[in-house]
């Protein structure tokens, strides 16, 4: 079976992946709301910042094409996003001809873009430079709610049920389709999401049933505790004094 | 893989007039009463869907029922449940469902965490388990990488880590090779906790139990020894688990 979803690169061994999941959620996410309150229309930042994502692809290993197909997975929603603005501009019935409009018409949506790729890139490498459940372990240790951990960590492992029991039934279903299937191609995938979602089930309450037979209450305990190191300090102070030196221009 | 011996208190089950149904009208167990003695490698034999995975889910409160059930004699109620979880382990029939960790250590420091251990008696389990069940230098794995009889072994291993003085098996002779059903066997053997196994296949489980019960539509037909129940070919075939097509198989062969 096939299992690489959000954490396909956490195995890699980088300067990135060696830092504490804690710095990485709290940096990361830093990085994500510098990047996201740069001033509608203002592209002066960008170069900076996307430079500086740049050397941390570069240091992370994480292959470029991985994090293009990553947004590429995000671009339509950004597209959209981004693409109903000029047409706002266009449409209002103050638009004007004045050049400042047209810029507004244009730097507007390029700003959202450059930012929602930013984001993109910075959560692709966030979850490929650390396995899924420390994530969830340094959220925990960072006072985040431990019900949503929890589901959160059912949610992933319920992805996983899926896709076994979607290999399953496609594999089933190839084998007794020799050539071209005569039933309708819609009936049939109707059908077999209606069974992967059944079995899934099933599968879910087995596992949890397992969980259960092993004194699991409800959270999850950590057994690799989580210890700071000097790498993860400097880390920290040189990211975040660059992020937010770049966004507030100093 | 022989597992240390560990302190044991009683590892008895005393199950009373156990009934219950997944849907109304349609009862599953009828009315069951099984006593194992501390120590026993008990056998539960019957045909699919005769109710032998759902009897033993209530063995550790995943399930409750009608009746009692007792562990150690303590009844089993939502009360006792985590208490009672600690001291029966359940081995499931697919491994997968036991393995949700990312690494083989993982699953295996999950039971024992829960019970809360300290990290260091957490950690010495893991090792202690994973010699015991000669799974060293598996411990960074993940097990959805191995085949399936190590996931199998590791199964068992996050079970025995807990130190059960109850160790329930579902069906755990399905699907392995005859050197794994031969290893497994060996393993129960040496346990040292009362074994109870589920399952449909009469030979191994005759092999290692020296009591059997027979489950047919929710109902105990008999228990009995392992060699008595096995010799009455009327009542296995009354409970579609008759053998004598292996035999004549056999005959043919050798």
């Amino acid at each position: 079976m096939k299992h690489d979803y959000l954490d396909k690169y956490s195995r890699l061994d980088s300067f990135i992946h060696k830092l504490d999941p804690r710095v990485k959620l709290i940096c990361f996410f830093l990085a994500v709301v510098a990047v996201v309150s740069e001033p509608r229309g203002d592209l002066t930042g960008f170069p900076f910042y996307y430079l500086l994502i740049i050397l941390l692809l570069a240091a992370s290993r994480i292959p470029l094409s991985f994090v293009l197909k990553r947004c590429l997975i995000a671009s339509p929603f950004i597209v959209m996003a981004a693409g109903v603005l000029p047409l706002s501009y266009l449409l209002s019935p103050g638009a004007s001809a004045s050049p400042s409009s047209a810029e507004s018409m244009w730097f507007h949506p390029l700003s959202i873009l450059l930012k929602a790729y930013a984001a993109v890139i910075l959560l692709t490498l966030l979850s490929s430079t650390e396995k899924f459940h420390r994530l969830l372990n340094g959220l925990q240790k960072l006072k985040f709610p431990p019900v949503l951990g929890v589901m959160s960590a059912l949610m992933y492992r319920y992805i996983f049920i899926l896709n076994d029991e979607m290999l399953r039934t496609t594999r089933a279903r190839k084998s007794r389709t020799p050539g071209k299937s005569r039933i309708s191609r819609f009936r049939i995938y109707g059908n077999q999401a209606a069974l992967i979602f059944l079995r899934g089930k099933k599968r879910a309450q087995d596992v949890y049933n397992a969980m259960m037979s092993r004194g699991f209450q409800g959270e999850f305990q950590e057994y690799n505790g989580f210890r700071l190191k000097l790498r993860d300090g400097l880390f920290s102070l040189l990211f975040l004094a660059l992020y937010t030196g770049v966004r507030f221009g100093l | 893989m022989t597992p240390k011996n560990h302190n044991r208190k009683q590892g008895t089950i005393d199950i009373k007039n156990l009934c219950f149904s997944y849907e109304k009208d349609h009862p599953v167990l009828r009315g069951v009463n099984i006593s194992i003695h501390n120590q026993e490698r008990f056998g539960i034999i019957g045909p699919s869907g005769a109710g032998k995975s759902t009897l033993l889910l209530h063995l550790n409160g995943i399930l409750y029922g009608q009746g009692t059930v007792r562990v150690g004699g303590r009844e089993v109620n939502k009360d006792t449940a985590p208490e009672i979880r600690s001291r029966v382990g359940m081995v499931f029939q697919n491994p997968d469902d036991q393995l949700f960790n990312p690494t083989v250590e993982e699953d295996i420091a999950f039971g024992p965490l829960n019970m809360g251990l300290g990290p260091d008696e957490v950690r010495r389990r893991v090792k202690e388990t994973l010699e015991e069940m000669r799974l060293q230098g598996y411990e960074k794995k993940t097990s959805h990488h191995l085949s399936f009889g190590e996931r199998k072994r590791v199964a068992l291993a996050t079970v025995l880590a807990m130190r059960p003085e109850i160790v329930a098996f579902d069906e755990p002779f399905s699907n392995l090779d005859p050197s794994m059903v031969e290893q497994l066997l060996h393993i129960i053997k040496d346990l040292p906790a009362t074994v109870v196994i589920v399952s449909q296949e009469i030979i191994p489980v005759a092999a290692c139990c020296g009591r059997v019960a027979v489950l047919k539509e929710g109902q105990i037909i008999t228990t009995g020894p392992s060699y008595e129940v096995v010799r009455d070919k009327d009542l296995l075939r009354s409970c579609s688990l008759d053998l004598s097509i292996y035999e004549s198989v056999c005959k043919k062969i050798f």
